[in-house]
């Protein structure tokens, strides 16, 4: 998407632009002097170039994300990195938080640079809003202009990983305490089977692996742990799904320290989904696709 | 509150600018208006200096405190600011100024703040005043400049002041710098709308007496009150009758005299007279005549007055003047010495003078007490009156000529039968004056021709008979002459004038440039209710006011036009391929490897096996090894390594290639092989070098 360049607080610089050569057009008129007319005309050459050039050049202007993360995290600067064909003042709009300057500083510098972006909240972003704005060349008025580019990946942003839920507690089969630790490896080895989504990575049976050359894991000859299905139902205040989806990651963060086969139960865009999560940051981009769910029904 | 508020924030401190380079830039600026100034005459040379040595000063004093500065020197700032508005309302407002001596105090008080501004520009935003209070400083300069060398200052000053805008965008925008293209683009952007406004833009006019200037040149006092002078190259010499070895006189022209001799023609340099600024170019009058003896013209009949006044000089109605005249304002200044005539256009009305008297006549002529040499400046206020040709058509009887003032402008030294019968056959069929002096101009034009170069007329001879019933080749004066007469004897009153043409105008300036050779001689026929009106049977075509755009658009067409086609294309086309060159040579420096493939590629087009495109180095190599037939590998050898680097990544050493390098070098010195024998022993190893029956 690009819009027109817009200028940004023009008044000053028009109102007072146009005083001067105004009052300096009078004087030339009247003072019957040609050279402050000549005068008159630089200057109002060079003003009206400082005052109208950014327009041109911010429309002529080239910028796109060349490299950007997969996955961040909200409230956590994401590196991405901007190519912009003439040095340009960016400040990102709509859920990301930043500005910097990016482009050329010189005719022989690489014209990447690298922007820090602060999503504000989780989601998926296939592209940033940006306003690029330049005064150049005579830095006399800024003039701005809102783009939204691409990004080369799409953009993973997990929430923020908030407080646990309490885990129910559970007797420890040999010493019988009692703690909120989750057992995962029941029973005794029998085999190596090739990996499923959902499997732990504690089960994974490395030199199976190698020997395999794909990814194998330990068959135990009990089943192991039912793996524990984490439901989270967002609702429709976006804040509040915010704070849900934040508890949500951090329980199941908690969940997968302790070992624990998870599955997590969403609604999507597409509809309800239900699929283990092997480690945090697929738990997070779980919960960056998740929608609100308040009375979604489960398979 | 709002506005309150407003103010607070405008008045809040600006983040520090640590940018020397802005500051320099601006303080160049700053410099160069102050010299601007100085070089009008507008400062002295040592406030100049000081101004310079303290805007330095407060530079190099801001850029140290820049982020704190001291709580007094923005009291002190504002107090110096105060005290030279201040200086500068008492300096313009006390009883022994006038309005037009406001341009020296509004210097001092430019520059004054500038210097005081100077101590406290710690951010961006300080500097950016400095920057536009140097523009003022120019205009001020640019008000009193009237050559086109004042333009190296403006070129100066603009250069320095778009130098301090890109040094602004450079620390506004965390170092961005403007490559050399999109430089040249902004400054042709900026030169391509001050042109375009520079073309549009109607000329600058004399402002109604806010700018009328008046100051004593070099010309000194004259001995004789009243009395003309500008001979001998001396403005303050009295002047002489012309005579045929005598054009002695200023500028050459004989007419600037008592009498005017019209047998004569003086030698009429190209120097320029007097640069003239006014709402509209006119002839300008120097002096008339209206007794004519046959062969010179003389004034007779007008008493000379004296008028005592301060600047300016009200001038009393001349003699058939008309009571409806324009106001037109005339800025005269001499550059080179001149008659002591006061020159203006038409009726003058005023004069502002740089003495105490002035001498006037009562045809209008005005003479100066002083000599005016170069510097001499002075400003007249005309009454002109442009009637079109359908009001002189039906000019009636209102205002009449004073009786005397009519017949002797109609006087005639003699009866000339023969031009009154020429006159009257050529105006046989006209019913008004106007059509009459019309149609004896378009018959002068049509039989006559002009030329300075012919000999004097023999004494006694008469001017007007011998130019129209001799060969008809004349000079102004006698063309003028001859209509004069020609008028004179069909009873149309008539009198001769000399004076400047209005000269080149320069769009620039805004000033017409009348030299030397401008001097003029044309006749002024009185029309009732019109007065006296200028007719130029010398030149026919008709003056207009030429507007600046359309006026540099022809100088510019004017000098393309002489520009030597050839010689600058090719040096254009030079300049272009040295431009490339430089360009790829600055693209990309060439790496090891390819210094060394492009030796090999040189070594083999020198001895006349170049390389083919499907070639890879490591053949082409091999083919050069086989070419200096002494069985070594060296071009092979050297194949290897680049093929290494290119395909595989693998660097050797810096020394390595810097050896490598330079043994490609030696190795391309050493082929020279001739030509035919290395192509029959490449043709013998090619089949493709048979040619294919």
């Amino acid at each position: 998407m690009k819009r027109l360049a817009r200028p940004s607080r023009a008044a000053g610089p028009v109102v007072g632009s146009g005083a001067i050569l105004g009052i300096w057009w009078l004087v030339a008129h009247n003072g019957g002097s040609g050279w402050v007319q000549a005068l008159g005309d630089v200057v109002f050459g060079t003003l009206f170039i400082g005052i109208f050039g950014p327009s041109v050049v911010l429309t002529c202007a080239k910028v796109q994300v060349t490299r950007s993360p997969v996955d961040c995290i909200a409230g956590t600067p994401a590196d991405i990195r901007i190519a912009a064909s003439t040095r340009l003042r960016i400040c990102a709009r709509g859920p990301f938080e930043g500005e910097a300057f990016v482009g050329p500083v010189g005719p022989r510098r690489p014209p990447e640079d690298r922007v820090l972006l602060l999503p504000e909240c989780r989601g998926i972003h296939d592209s940033v809003m940006l306003d690029i704005a330049t005064a150049s060349p005579f830095a006399l008025q800024w003039w701005t202009r809102r783009v939204v580019l691409p990004l080369p990946s799409t953009l993973y942003v997990a929430p923020r990983s908030g407080l646990p839920e309490s885990l129910p507690l559970r007797a420890h089969e040999d010493t019988g305490a009692t703690n909120d630790w989750v057992q995962t490896d029941l029973g005794q080895p029998r085999g190596a089977r090739p990996y499923r989504s959902g499997d732990s990575r504690r089960q994974v049976h490395w030199r199976a692996t190698a020997h395999a050359g794909e990814l194998m894991v330990r068959e135990l000859e009990r089943p192991s742990a039912e793996p524990i299905t984490f439901t989270v139902v967002l609702p429709h205040d976006p804040h509040e799904a915010e704070r849900v989806a934040e508890r949500a990651l951090g329980t199941i963060a908690r969940l997968l320290e302790r070992g624990a086969t998870v599955l997590l139960a969403t609604v999507e865009s597409s509809g309800p989904v239900i699929a283990g999560v092997a480690d945090r940051r697929t738990a997070g981009r779980r919960l960056a696709r998740a929608v609100a769910s308040a009375d979604a029904a489960y398979p | 509150m709002r506005a309150l508020e407003a103010i607070r924030r405008a008045n809040r401190p600006g983040p520090p600018e640590h940018s020397i380079r802005l500051r320099a830039a601006c303080l160049l600026t700053v410099v160069a208006a102050i010299a601007a100034c100085a070089s009008m005459g507008e400062l002295s040379g040592t406030t100049a200096f000081g101004a310079i040595g303290l805007v330095a000063l407060g530079m190099a004093f801001s850029y140290r405190t820049r982020h704190r500065p001291p709580g007094w020197v923005k009291i002190v700032v504002a107090g110096g600011a105060i005290a030279a508005s201040a200086w500068f309302v008492h300096a313009v407002s006390s009883p022994a100024s006038n309005i037009t001596s406001v341009e020296d105090p509004l210097t001092v008080l430019l520059v004054s703040v500038l210097v005081v501004h100077s101590f406290h520009v710690p951010s961006r935003r300080d500097l950016m005043f400095s920057l536009a209070a140097s523009a003022g400083l120019m205009a001020v300069a640019g008000a009193q400049a009237i050559e086109l060398t004042f333009g190296f200052y403006v070129v100066a000053w603009a250069g320095l002041s778009i130098w301090g805008m890109i040094e602004m965008w450079a620390s506004a925008s965390g170092g961005g710098r403007l490559a050399a293209p999109r430089l040249g683009m902004a400054l042709a952007a900026v030169i391509a709308a001050a042109a375009a406004v520079f073309l549009v833009l109607p000329a600058p006019t004399v402002a109604a007496k806010l700018n009328l200037l008046s100051r004593a040149g070099d010309g000194g006092s004259i001995g004789l009150a009243g009395a003309l002078a500008g001979d001998g190259g001396s403005p303050s010499q009295l002047s002489r009758p012309g005579t045929p070895s005598g054009a002695t006189r200023v500028g050459g022209y004989l007419g600037f005299a008592s009498s005017l001799n019209t047998a004569l023609r003086g030698k009429l340099g190209n120097t320029v007279v007097m640069l003239v600024r006014t709402q509209r170019p006119s002839y300008w009058v120097g002096e008339t005549f209206n007794t004519w003896s046959g062969e010179s013209w003389t004034a007779t009949g007008s008493a000379t007055h004296v008028l005592r006044e301060q600047s300016p000089f009200i001038l009393p109605p001349p003699d058939g003047s008309s009571p409806l005249g324009q106001a037109d304002l005339q800025t005269f200044y001499v550059v080179n010495s001149t008659a002591n005539l006061v020159f203006h256009a038409q009726s003058a009305s005023q004069l502002w003078f740089p003495t105490s008297k002035v001498y006037y006549s009562e045809d209008g002529t005005i003479v100066s007490p002083i000599g005016l040499g170069e510097g001499a400046v002075y400003s007249v206020e005309s009454q002109v009156t442009t009637p079109t040709p359908g009001q002189l058509r039906a000019a009636r009887g209102e205002g009449q000529l004073a009786a005397a003032v009519e017949q002797s402008s109609l006087q005639l030294p003699h009866a000339y039968p023969r031009v009154e019968a020429l006159a009257k056959s050529i105006t046989a069929g006209d019913t008004t004056n106007y059509d009459r002096v019309e149609s004896l101009i378009a018959w002068i034009g049509a039989h006559t021709h002009y030329s300075t170069d012919i000999p004097p007329l023999p004494p006694g001879a008469d001017t007007v008979d011998e130019f129209l019933f001799g060969n008809r080749v004349g000079f102004c004066e006698q063309i003028s002459t001859s209509l004069a007469v020609m008028l004179r004897s069909i009873g149309i009153p008539t009198r001769e004038v000399v004076g400047y043409v209005p000269g080149p105008y320069n769009p620039i300036t805004d000033l017409y440039e009348v030299r030397a050779n401008d001097a003029h001689a044309w006749v002024q026929v009185w029309f009732p209710g019109f007065g006296w009106q200028n007719f130029d049977p010398t030149a026919v075509v008709p003056l207009a006011n030429p507007a600046p755009g359309a006026a540099a658009l022809d100088d510019i067409g004017h000098a393309l036009a002489r520009i030597p086609v050839l010689p600058v294309a090719i040096t254009l086309l030079g300049l272009a391929l040295a431009a490339a060159l430089v360009h790829r040579r600055r693209s990309r420096p060439p790496t090891w490897a390819e210094r060394i493939a492009l030796s090999a590629e040189r070594a083999g087009r020198r001895a006349g096996r170049p390389r083919r495109p499907h070639e890879t180095f490591g053949e082409y190599a091999a083919t050069l090894d086989a070419f200096t037939g002494s069985g070594s590998e060296a071009w092979r050898q050297l194949a290897v390594p680049v093929e290494a680097s290119v395909y595989g990544g693998h660097e050797p050493s810096p020394d390595a290639q810097r050896q490598m390098v330079s043994r490609a070098r030696r190795l391309r010195m050493g082929v020279h092989r001739s030509r035919d024998e290395d192509l029959s022993r490449d043709e013998d190893r090619d089949p493709s070098l048979h040619p294919v029956a």
